[in-house]
Order: structure tokens, then C-alpha cells, then sequence
């Protein structure tokens, strides 16, 4: 309700009570109309306020979703008893005891562990499970495995351990410090907006001031002079567009939410759209967020399956009968089941018990060779060593499903190098070789290069127990591994990895094609970033990192030229040693950047940096660990399946299904609302000189006042602002995804030749329009045009009575205020008919009308069927209410600006003619806003 | 441990960060100036096609933008945007690698002068068309001047009639005033331009529009006693006011036949006998038909309102009394709120002795 527009409307209003006020006191009988208009001033001003609140009324409390994971309780040993007490009681030094299932109470050292496995994907972003012991692994705390985290979730196993930090000084604390810390910027489209303003308000104020001056100087009375300043004001000042600017955005952003695309304040809609940058997220945003069977490696040839979301397309080749072995250990050394009853749930999204890469191998072989617990059934299970990270591989004992074949069935998976190890023979084609030197090369090679593509490789092996030696009657014992964990067959490799989502590559095509940078920013391992970058096109598949360079020709990595790389991998190591100088060189310089093994800080430094090569960013994210780079983003996108709270409060944004190529719609929406606030803008700016002239005529030539200052508003308030949302709905005129994101510094939303354009040439035509509708009416009523010429004294005389016109006839005072009144709608039927051809014109700034249809928005029609009733309401209706200055209109004087309203259409389509013609020349340059 | 825990954590924690935080506000607030400068640029720019004229107003708003950054400045270098703003300036002025003055806007000059220049030739071709569409003669509607109002005379400025017998100074612009109007109603005059009319009927002159029309006489004699020509201060003297009505020219209005319209005053508040007695001339109190109906100004040209003369022979003396004098007779109306002089007028008499 204050700065900008409102203060120029405040200072009206006090002005209009001051004139009042002056008025009274030298005559008691002086007419409210000031009063009346001030009170209206007042009254739009906190219309407008109180709207704008409502619209923009947002709770961002991140802090309350912190402490909504404070921990209730905590095991303590105290005074050498535990006891258990309320978290926000310990005190550094405590001893506690964390058990699966529990959180974390406090950063805590951990003292002893057994079998501890942590969740700290809220922190970190990496989604397996971390074990954790008392060993000190690494010098980053966050890296080490002796540290237990305040918030995370312990999953297996139990942990005691020393508290080292609480509260705020816990890294958790430290994080939601960071992120209530970043300011909340200007977003671009508020900055546009007030650059709007300031533009407005100082054209209002100049000629303001200097037709005070000139007021004066004609020897007006300063009385006078004040309330042409009020006019003019108000006629210089869109009211209603700032409401009609907040009510467009938040179409959009409902639209948007319809595409998935949640958002939080209107404002961001635009910012998405001017994003140059995207900071991503990869787990969960370009993935799927499950580990999935990527590739299998049997017959020494790498197989590839299907990755995509329902796994529905198994192309390799299955009739080999190593492939029968491999399915069957597959199938059958897993622990993971699907729960009950999900009987009618496509496989790919049954609920499963088990781990993730368990999960992965269960869903895989049910695609492919149905029903999983059938055949485990048939091999019935006779017993089994789960996996741990000791032995780090899993072994069962099973029955055969050939009633003939009374062997038992060992099957054994694990890391592929342990594997090898126990094997002696490996199965090829079917049948079973013994394993030599280049088998195992071949198995390196393999490995190395499922590896490298940042896979999980497993390897599988089996052996048939010979039937005399393990009877069935053969009792197996866990403990005493009474049967044979060497020389067994090695069947085959087996790789996983969290696959891209199927959406993902093509969104990233749309980015590039946009002109939006693409950086991933992860805290998992380089490898698997870049893998995900390569398959993602994030780094395309022709371009190379340094490192690449140096591979392929085998020299040091110091010695490439640092500009044949177009794509880098940066890991957090190493930004942590670069100045910010540096981090703005490989910013600028790469096209194609993957920031791996990032903190949350480092992140915050990235999207800092990246603001400092003047772009707007967005950031993707969804663990706590990103807020603080959230909230420091232009635009900040959290997830709404995977986010967390924090996440999801600190963003602008929610992609309520999780899906990177919703932004690619948001960024899309977010264009076209940017070029569609343009049209509006420009199709409010233009009335505003048909509004301004006639106070200017009024004061320097003297005419009675062809429109009032009531009126304006009317038109301002009233019949301009469904049009003017109407806008909004306007297509886009050619492919805004193909075009560069606008630089927010040089491409303005108003800039020089909107103002122009709408206010030296469609404007002025309107007032021409709008006059020729006065001076008609005011002719075929007796004053002919050369009649009103500094009239203006006799004409507002309360003690004229007689005031001739030009066929001798005589007026009283009253009779002319009418006729004045009967002017005033006049003119703004005038507008109004000229609002309608400049609406029309406006639905595009560069294609004809008839290219972009002049149907296709049905609610343009909407708005001129609104213009239209809400005139004749006010004419015809309410035209017997005084204070509203309004008269009934003879029906021809609707049609008299219809020629000028043809005339307007004719020339913007010359305009536009001759800028698709002759694209960049000086007309091009000038006219097209 | 702790200690340990922190210090390794220095290089990737906040309190480095913090520093970046302060550098960053830093960049804002210059970013912020340069948008505000860029503001100024493209408002200034923007008005640049404007005709010269408008150069000074040009300049003014810069001036006062100019003036609100020193205020909003808040110590940033003032000086030096100032200089930028001059060096702008006197390059659009004076171009110095193409050596023109004003080069940059000479084509854009020329557009928009043909572009003005046809707009005004589309605006003079819709006048034109007006003009074509109306009567020099007749107005083409009237309905917002009817009904007719009514207007006395004298006539300076107020319709307080305050004045004292016995100080001629007090009313003798009164009497100047009804000496001036009725000049134009002077017997010779009248007689000499206008025609004498049978009374009792509209004088109805058929005819092309632009043929000139004859007006009926309305001689200075018909006011009797108010006509200035016995009594020359119109009865002002002895505390018995002249005051003249007359009924606004209406072209083309017609009183009902035969019901000539008629004026009558009384008090208008307060007590009915302080009027004792008004004498009307010519006695009917009434405008005659024969003056109607009026044919307009440039056809009609010496037509002369009828007037009605209200002789207040017997008033209060000493007391304001307000009177209200009302046109009587069909498609009169005389009871409008807003409008106080359609078809009535009030004024007061406060005559002392």
C-alpha cells in the first residue's frame, strides 16, 4: 500500500481533500466531487493493497519444518544408568544409545557399533544405506563413518556413541541456519515490474509537475492547477494493473499446477521462465530413484536390458542356456519378496521388502520369467547366508525343481572380485570351462567397463552338489560351513544402476534447445554422475571431459588444452580448493559441467557462482542437504514425492511428480507468460494518453473536460481488466522453447519501444478517436468545435446561465454539466471501442492476427463481450446516478470511433507486416516491443 | 574433538561462507543502482522521438530524477553517474564520430513527422465529415438544452439584490446594467429591424433552413414603468426594483398553443406577505407566442428575447427576502433539484432605506 503507483494515488487523494478543504473554507456550499474522488483514490489504494496481501500472503517458516524431526526422546547413560530423556536435554559429552529404527538425538561420535547401517540421504543426497562404526575414515566429517548425524535415521543394528553437537551447532543446525540465512532476493519478474513502475510513475510526475508549471504560468489558480495534477495522475497511472498482473500469474501458476508443476508465490511462474541455468539434482530428479539391472555380462558378451519405467522391452538374446543358470541364482538367491496383495499393481511399482539392489533383481526376473515365488517354491530353499559386508556375499542352498535330479543347488552373488575368487570354472554357452587367464581378462574387462559406466556389478555363480557326498537327508549348518565355498561355476555379471527417468533426455534436449544450461549437481560418485550425465544428455554424447582427452591420447591430464574440453566433471574436492575466480572460469567456459560428491555449502557456492555470470538459476533438489541452495536459487524446485519438508519449504517450486521434464512445461508457461504480460502492459499503457490528452486540451486550450477523472477510473478498474487477463490465455506466437532465455538486464518487459509504440502511436490514435467522439457530440448538441476554444471559464461558471452556443440557444450551468457529463461518456465509449481493436491487436506482436487466429482465445471474446456489457451497464444503467458522471448515450455515438478502431488494426498489421518482412532493420529494431 | 570436528570444517562451512554472504549483498546493492540507472536511461530515451517542444520537458524530468537518486544515493558514486549521464547526453546531441547534430534522431524525426503528419490529415478528413453531417442552422438534437431556463437581469454576478435606496451608489449599477441590456430593445431600433407580428400565434416562417427569418419586435415600451424611459433608475430609487426575466433561446422551441407561458413570484421561504405586491409587464406576465419559435443565430439574426418585467412595488424593507420567480405553462418543468434555473430562479431582495 506503499511505494510506487499507491504513493502517487495517496498523494492524490490528500490533494483532492486539501482542494476541498480550501474550497470550503472560502465557500461554504463547495461541491463534494473531491471529496468523493479522493475517497475513491483511497479506496483503490487499499483495494489494490489488500488484494496484492492476499495474493502474495505466504507462510516460509523453514525453521518449523526443522523442528518438526526433532527427536522426542533419547537413550542417555547418566550417573552410570541409562535413562531416557528428552532429546533437547543432552548436552555434549552425553553418552547415548541409538537402536535400528530410532534418530539420531545429536551429532554423536560413535564409540560402538553393531551391524549400524544410517540413512542419511535427507543429508547427503546418497540413497543407500551408510554403515557406520567407530573407525576414522576420512578427514570431511561428513565422509567419515564414525560420526552419526542429528536427524538422520539409524535403519539396522545398534550405535552408541558420544554426543558432539547439538541444536544449531549440529551440521543439520547448520544447514537450516544457511537456509533461513540466504535472503530472499527480488524475484525477476518484481524487478521488472518496479522498473515498470518507476518508468510510469516519473512520465506521471513529469508531466505532472510541468503542467503545474504551465497551469500556472496561464494563470490558472493553484487550486485549479492542483486538481489538473490529480487528473493527470490518475490518467497517467494503470491502476488496475498491478491486480491484473498478480491475477495473470496466478492463472498460470494454477494452470501450471495442473502440469504437476506446484508453485508457491505467483511471481516464480516468470522467474522459471527466464531461467538460464538448471542446477539439477540427479537422484530422484533425472532418475528414477531405484536401482534397476542395467546390463548383464554372460558368454563374455555384455547384454543390455531395458531401463525404462516398466522394463516392458527384454531384448537380449535368452535362448542361451548360461542364461537359464544365471536367472535361476538370480531368482533364487534373493530375499526380497513383494508384500501381499498387490495382485492387480503392474510389477514395476509393487510394493517389495527388501534392499534396493535385491528389490531390483526380484522385479527384473519377474518381467522376465513370471512368477518369482512359484519357482522359488519349486526350489525349495534349504538354507542360506544372508549378505554381509564382511563376507560381502550371499549364499543359499536349494532343492532342484527336477524331481529326477536329487543334487542341491548352491547359488552364491556378491562383489564380482570375491566371486571370481571362489570360482574355478566359468559357464559358457551352457557348458563349463575351466577359468584361465584370458576368461578372467575378459571378466576384468567386463567388470572395468560396467564399472565405469557408475554401475553396481554383482556376480553370480553356482555349483550342482554332487549327490553322494551331500545326500538329501544332508543336514547344512551355517556356522560350520560344512560344504564347499570354492571351485564353484561362475556364471555370470550382473549390473545396476538408478536409471535415468525414460522423460529425461528428451527435457534436457528441450533445455539445450531453450538455451538453459544444464548442470548436474550430485553428491553421489563422479562415475555414476557422469554416467547419468552421458545417458541424460546433460554431457552429450560427442563432447569430452579433460580427462577423456587425456585417456584417449594417452597423455597427462595437465598437458590437454583445457578448451578441447567442452564438458567437466568437477568433484567437491576439488571446488573446495578453488577461488570463486576459478569456480566463474569453468562456469563460463564449459558448456557441459557435473558437480559430483557436493555438501550442501558447495552447492550454495555453485548456484552463487552461476549467479554470478548474471543468470537466473534454478535449482532441483530434495533432501534438507539442498535447501539452503533452495532458497539461494532464483527459483528453487523441490520434489513432492521424495522432497523433504525442509526441501519443499525453502523451494519456490514443487514438482508434484517428481519429473525434471515438468520444469521443461514450467519453463515453457513461464515464457509465455512473460511475452503475454508484455502484451497486457502495452495494452494497458495505450489508453493511458487517451486519458492523459484530455487534461492536457483541457488546461492549454481551454475545452470544457472531455473526460473525468471518475471516468478514467471506470475505464481503468472497470472495463479494461477482464481484457487485460484475457491476454494471458493468448498462445504463443512462434516456438518460445527455441529461442535463448532472456538476459533479465537487457530484456525488459518494458522496454523503449513497448513505451513508444503503445504510447506515441496506438495511443494517440486512441485519443484522436476518443476527441472525434467529443467534438461529435458536443457539435450535433449545439457547441461546435471552434466554439469550446477557452470556453472553459464561462462553461464552469456557476452564475452562467446563459451560455450561448454556437445557434444562439442558452444554457444553464446544469444543463452543460450534463452535456459535459454526456462528453465524458462519450469519450469513454470512445476508448472503450478503440480498447477493443487495441486488445485485438495486441494477441500478437509479431504474426499477422489472422496467422495466430482470431478465434483461437475464446477469452479475448470474453473480455470484449465484458468491455461491452460493463459500458452499456454504465451508460444505459447507472447513467441516472450522478456521482458517477455517467449519461445515457444516443446509440450512433457508439459506432463514430468504430473508423478510427479499423484504422488502429490496419496499421499495427502494417506494423507487423513490416517487421516479419524485413527482420533487423530499423524498423524491426523500433517497432518490435 | 571438537575443535577438530570445527576447524576441518572451516573451509566448506558458514563461517567462510558467511564472507560470501556479505560479498554478495554488496553486488546486489551495485546491481541495484545499475537497474535504477538503466530506468532512468530508457525513460529518458523513451521520450527522445517526441518533437523538439517536448526537449525541455526532457530535460526537466531528467533533472528531477536526477535529484531523486542524490536523495536515494546512499553514497554511491553520485559523481560519476552524473558525468555518464552528460557524456550520453551531449552524444545525442552531438554525435562526434558521424559529426551530426541530433543524427541519431533525424530519421526518426522524419517518420514520426509523416506519422503525425497522417494522422493529422485523418483527423482534419473526420472533422471535415463532421462538419459535412451538420447543420449550420439547426442543431441536430436539443433534448440537453430543454426544458428552457430562465435568467434575470441585472445580472452582476450574484442574485443578492442588496442594496439602499437612499445611496445611489448601492444600485446604480443596477440601473447601468438594464440600461445596457435594453439597448438592443430600444422602440427605433426595433422598429426599424424587426417586424411587428400579430400576437397570439407563432410566427412561423417557412422556407429553406439558410434563409434568413424575420424577428418580432419586442419594444422597450412593453416594460412600462420598468422600461427605464419614465422612470431611468428603474423604480431603484424608491425601493421598488425593477428585475427582468427572460427565458433561454431554445431553437425550435414552441410554448402549447394558445397557453403562452407565464411567470409568477412569490416568496420563496418565510412569509408570504412580505411581498405585497408585484406588478408584471407587459401585464399577461407572459412570453407571447409570436416570439417563438426561434429559428437560431445565424438565420434568425436580430431576433430579440421577450422578457417579462417583475415591478416589486410593495416589499419588505430592511429583511432579506428570497423570491423565487417560476415560468408557468405546458412542457415548462420548474421543479428540477440539480437545476436551479430551468424554469424558476431565486434571488433575494434585501432593499434598506
Amino acid at each position: 500500500m506503499v511505494g510506487g503507483f499507491s504513493i502517487l494515488l495517496w498523494v492524490g487523494a490528500f490533494l483532492c481533500w486539501i482542494a476541498y478543504g480550501i474550497q470550503y473554507s472560502s465557500d461554504k456550499s463547495a461541491s463534494l466531487n473531491n471529496v468523493y474522488l479522493g475517497s475513491v483514490l483511497v479506496l483503490v489504494v487499499i483495494l489494490t493493497g489488500i488484494f496484492a496481501y492476499y495474493q502474495e500472503a505466504k507462510s516460509t517458516n523453514i525453521m518449523s519444518s526443522f523442528n518438526k524431526m526433532i527427536p522426542q526422546q533419547a537413550l542417555v547413560i547418566r550417573d552410570s544408568e541409562k535413562k531416557t530423556i528428552p532429546a533437547e536435554q543432552l548436552v555434549v559429552g552425553d553418552i547415548v544409545e541409538v537402536k535400528g529404527g530410532d534418530q539420531i538425538p545429536a551429532d554423536i561420535r560413535v564409540l560402538s557399533s553393531q551391524g549400524c547401517r544410517v540413512d542419511n540421504s535427507s543429508l547427503t543426497g546418497e540413497s543407500e544405506p551408510q554403515p557406520r562404526s567407530s573407525e576414522f575414515t576420512h578427514e570431511n566429517p561428513l565422509e567419515t563413518k564414525n560420526i552419526c548425524f542429528y536427524s538422520t535415521t539409524c535403519l539396522e543394528g545398534t550405535v552408541t556413541g558420544m554426543v558432539i553437537n547439538t541444536g544449531d551447532r549440529t551440521i543439520i543446525g547448520h544447514i537450516a541456519s544457511l537456509a533461513s540465512g540466504v535472503g530472499n532476493e527480488k524475484t525477476p519478474i518484481a524487478i521488472e515490474i518496479e522498473h515498470f513502475v518507476h518508468i510510469v510513475a516519473g512520465v506521471a510526475v513529469s508531466i505532472g509537475i510541468l503542467f503545474f508549471i504551465i497551469a500556472v504560468s496561464l494563470k490558472y489558480r493553484v487550486l485549479d492547477s492542483v486538481i489538473f495534477l490529480i487528473g493527470i495522475i490518475v490518467a497517467n497511472v494503470p491502476e488496475g494493473l498491478l491486480a491484473t498482473v498478480t491475477v495473470t500469474l496466478s492463472l498460470t501458476a494454477k494452470r501450471m499446477a495442473k502440469k504437476n508443476c506446484l508453485v508457491k508465490s505467483p511471481e516464480a511462474v516468470e522467474t522459471l521462465g527466464s531461467t538460464s541455468i538448471i542446477c539439477s539434482d540427479k537422484t530422484g530428479t533425472l532418475t528414477q530413484n531405484r536401482m534397476t539391472v542395467a546390463h548383464l555380462w554372460f558368454d563374455n558378451q555384455i547384454f543390455v536390458a531395458d531401463t525404462s519405467e516398466d522394463h516392458s522391452n527384454q531384448v537380449f538374446d535368452q535362448s542361451s542356456s548360461t542364461w537359464a543358470s544365471l536367472s535361476k541364482i538370480i531368482t533364487l538367491c534373493n530375499r526380497a519378496e513383494f508384500k501381499p496383495g498387490q495382485e492387480n499393481v503392474p510389477i514395476m511399482k509393487k510394493a517389495v521388502i527388501g534392499d534396493a539392489s535385491e528389490t531390483a533383481l526380484l522385479k527384473f526376473s519377474e518381467v522376465i520369467l513370471g512368477d518369482v515365488m512359484e519357482i522359488r517354491k519349486r526350489n525349495r530353499k534349504v538354507v542360506e547366508i544372508p549378505f554381509n559386508s564382511t563376507n560381502k556375499f550371499q549364499l543359499s542352498i536349494h532343492e532342484t525343481d527336477d524331481p529326477h535330479d536329487k543334487r542341491f543347488l548352491m547359488v552364491m552373488k556378491g562383489a564380482p572380485e570375491r566371486i571370481l575368487e571362489k570360482c574355478s570354472t566359468i559357464m559358457i554357452n551352457g557348458e563349463e570351462h575351466p577359468l584361465d587367464k584370458s576368461t578372467a581378462k575378459a571378466f576384468h574387462t567386463a567388470y572395468m567397463e560396467l564399472g565405469g559406466l557408475g554401475e553396481r556389478v554383482l556376480g553370480f555363480c553356482h555349483l550342482y552338489l554332487p549327490a553322494d557326498e551331500f545326500p538329501e537327508t544332508y543336514s547344512f549348518d551355517i556356522d560350520a560351513m560344512n560344504f564347499p565355498t570354492s571351485n564353484l561355476c561362475f556364471v555370470g555379471l550382473l549390473s545396476m544402476i538408478d536409471p535415468p527417468r525414460s522423460t529425461v533426455p528428451d527435457a534436457v534436449t528441450k533445455c539445450r534447445s531453450a538455451g538453459i544450461k544444464v548442470i548436474m549437481v550430485t553428491g553421489d560418485h563422479p562415475i555414476t554422475a557422469k554416467a547419468i550425465a552421458k545417458s541424460v544428455g546433460i554431457i552429450s554424447a560427442n563432447s569430452e571431459t579433460v580427462e577423456d582427452i587425456a585417456h584417449r591420447l594417452n597423455i597427462p591430464v595437465e598437458q590437454v588444452h583445457q578448451r578441447d574440453a567442452k564438458a567437466a566433471v568437477v568433484t567437491g574436492m576439488e571446488l573446495k580448493d578453488m577461488s570463486s575466480e576459478q569456480l566463474d572460469e569453468i562456469l563460463a567456459n564449459y558448456q557441459e559441467i557435473v558437480f559430483a560428491r557436493t555438501s550442501p555449502q558447495q552447492k550454495l557456492i555453485i548456484v552463487e557462482g552461476c549467479q554470478r555470470q548474471d543468470a537466473v538459476v534454478a535449482v532441483t533438489g530434495d533432501g534438507v542437504n539442498d535447501s539452503p541452495a533452495l532458497k539461494k536459487a532464483d527459483i528453487g524446485i523441490a520434489m513432492g514425492i521424495a522432497g523433504s519438508d525442509a526441501a519443499k519449504n525453502a523451494a519456490d517450486m514443487v514438482l508434484l511428480d517428481d519429473n525434471f521434464a515438468s520444469i521443461v512445461t514450467g519453463v515453457e508457461e513461464g515464457r509465455l507468460i512473460f511475452d503475454n504480460l508484455k502484451k497486457t502492459i502495452a495494452y494497458t499503457l495505450t489508453k493511458n494518453i487517451a486519458e492523459l490528452c484530455p487534461f492536457l486540451i483541457y488546461i492549454i486550450a481551454g475545452l470544457p473536460l472531455p473526460i473525468g477523472t471518475i471516468t478514467i477510473l471506470f475505464i481503468d478498474l472497470g472495463t479494461d481488466i477482464i481484457p487485460s487477463i484475457a491476454l494471458a490465455y493468448e498462445k504463443a506466437e512462434s516456438d518460445i522453447m527455441n529461442r535463448k532465455p532472456r538476459h533479465k538486464k537487457k530484456d525488459r518487459l518494458v522496454n523503449e519501444q513497448l513505451a513508444v509504440y503503445s504510447y506515441l502511436h496506438i495511443g494517440l490514435m486512441q485519443a484522436l478517436g476518443a476527441f472525434l467522439l467529443y467534438f461529435t457530440v458536443y457539435a450535433q448538441e449545439g457547441f461546435l468545435p471552434h466554439t469550446l476554444i477557452n470556453l472553459r471559464v464561462e462553461w464552469e461558471s456557476d452564475n452562467v446561465n446563459d451560455l450561448e452556443d454556437h445557434y444562439g440557444q442558452e444554457w444553464t450551468r446544469y444543463q452543460r454539466e450534463y452535456l459535459e457529463w454526456t462528453g465524458y461518456t462519450a469519450f469513454f465509449v470512445g476508448i472503450l471501442v478503440q480498447q477493443i481493436a487495441d486488445l485485438i491487436i495486441r494477441k500478437t506482436r509479431r504474426n499477422s492476427i489472422f496467422q495466430q487466429g482470431l478465434f483461437r482465445n475464446k477469452v479475448i471474446w470474453v473480455g470484449i463481450a465484458s468491455q461491452i456489457v460493463i459500458g452499456l451497464i454504465l451508460s444505459y444503467g447507472l447513467g441516472s446516478i450522478t456521482a458517477l458522471n455517467f449519461t445515457m448515450l444516443r446509440a450512433q455515438y457508439w459506432f463514430v470511433a468504430v473508423p478510427h478502431a479499423i484504422l488502429i488494426w490496419v496499421y499495427d498489421e502494417v506494423r507487423k507486416l513490416f517487421i516479419r518482412l524485413y527482420p533487423g532493420s530499423w524498423w524491426d529494431k523500433n517497432m518490435y516491443y | 574433538m571438537r575443535r577438530q570436528l570445527r576447524s576441518r570444517r572451516t573451509p566448506s562451512f558458514p563461517y567462510s561462507y558467511r564472507y560470501r554472504l556479505d560479498d554478495q549483498d554488496e553486488l546486489n546493492q551495485n546491481y541495484l543502482a545499475d537497474e535504477e540507472e538503466e530506468a532512468e536511461e530508457e525513460a529518458r530515451v523513451m521520450v527522445v522521438p517526441k518533437s523538439e517542444e517536448e526537449e525541455e520537458e526532457n530535460e526537466k524530468e531528467e533533472e528531477e530524477e536526477e535529484k531523486k537518486e542524490e536523495e536515494e544515493g546512499q553514497g554511491q558514486p553520485t559523481g560519476n553517474a552524473w558525468w555518464q549521464k552528460l557524456q550520453i547526453m551531449s552524444e545525442y546531441l552531438w554525435d562526434p564520430e558521424r559529426r551530426m547534430f541530433l543524427a541519431r534522431t533525424g530519421l526518426i524525426l522524419l517518420i514520426y513527422f509523416f506519422f503525425y503528419a497522417s494522422l493529422a490529415a485523418v483527423i482534419t478528413l473526420c472533422m471535415y465529415t463532421l462538419f459535412l453531417t451538420i447543420s449550420p442552422y439547426i442543431p441536430t438534437f436539443t433534448e440537453r438544452v430543454k426544458p428552457p431556463g430562465v435568467m434575470i437581469r441585472p445580472f452582476a454576478h450574484s442574485l443578492n439584490f442588496n442594496f439602499n435606496v437612499s445611496e445611489p451608489e448601492t444600485w446604480q449599477h443596477y440601473v447601468i446594467s438594464l440600461n445596457g441590456f435594453l439597448q438592443g430593445y430600444n422602440d427605433s431600433l426595433q422598429e426599424e429591424m424587426n417586424v411587428d407580428c400579430p400576437p397570439g400565434q407563432y410566427f412561423i416562417q417557412d422556407g429553406d433552413e439558410d434563409e434568413d427569418k424575420k424577428a418580432c419586435q419586442f419594444k422597450r415600451s412593453f416594460l412600462k414603468n420598468c422600461s427605464g424611459l419614465e422612470d431611468p433608475t428603474f423604480g431603484y430609487s424608491t425601493g421598488q426594483p425593477c428585475i427582468l426575466l427572460k427565458m433561454n433561446r431554445i431553437v425550435g422551441f414552441r410554448p402549447e398553443l394558445g397557453d403562452p407561458v407565464k411567470v409568477s413570484c412569490k416568496v420563496q421561504r418565510g412569509d408570504e406577505n412580505d411581498i405585497r405586491s408585484i406588478r408584471y409587464y407587459p401585464e399577461s406576465a407572459s412570453f407571447d407566442l409570436r416570439y417563438y419559435p426561434y429559428y437560431g443565430k445565424l438565420t434568425h439574426v436580430n431576433y430579440t428575447s421577450p422578457l417579462v418585467a417583475m415591478h416589486f412595488t410593495d416589499v419588505v424593507k430592511n429583511q432579506a427576502v428570497p423570491v423565487q420567480c417560476q415560468l408557468k405553462g405546458k412542457g415548462i418543468i420548474n421543479d428540477v433539484i440539480n437545476d436551479r434555473f430551468v424554469g424558476r430562479v431565486i434571488f433575494t431582495l434585501n432593499i434598506e432605506t
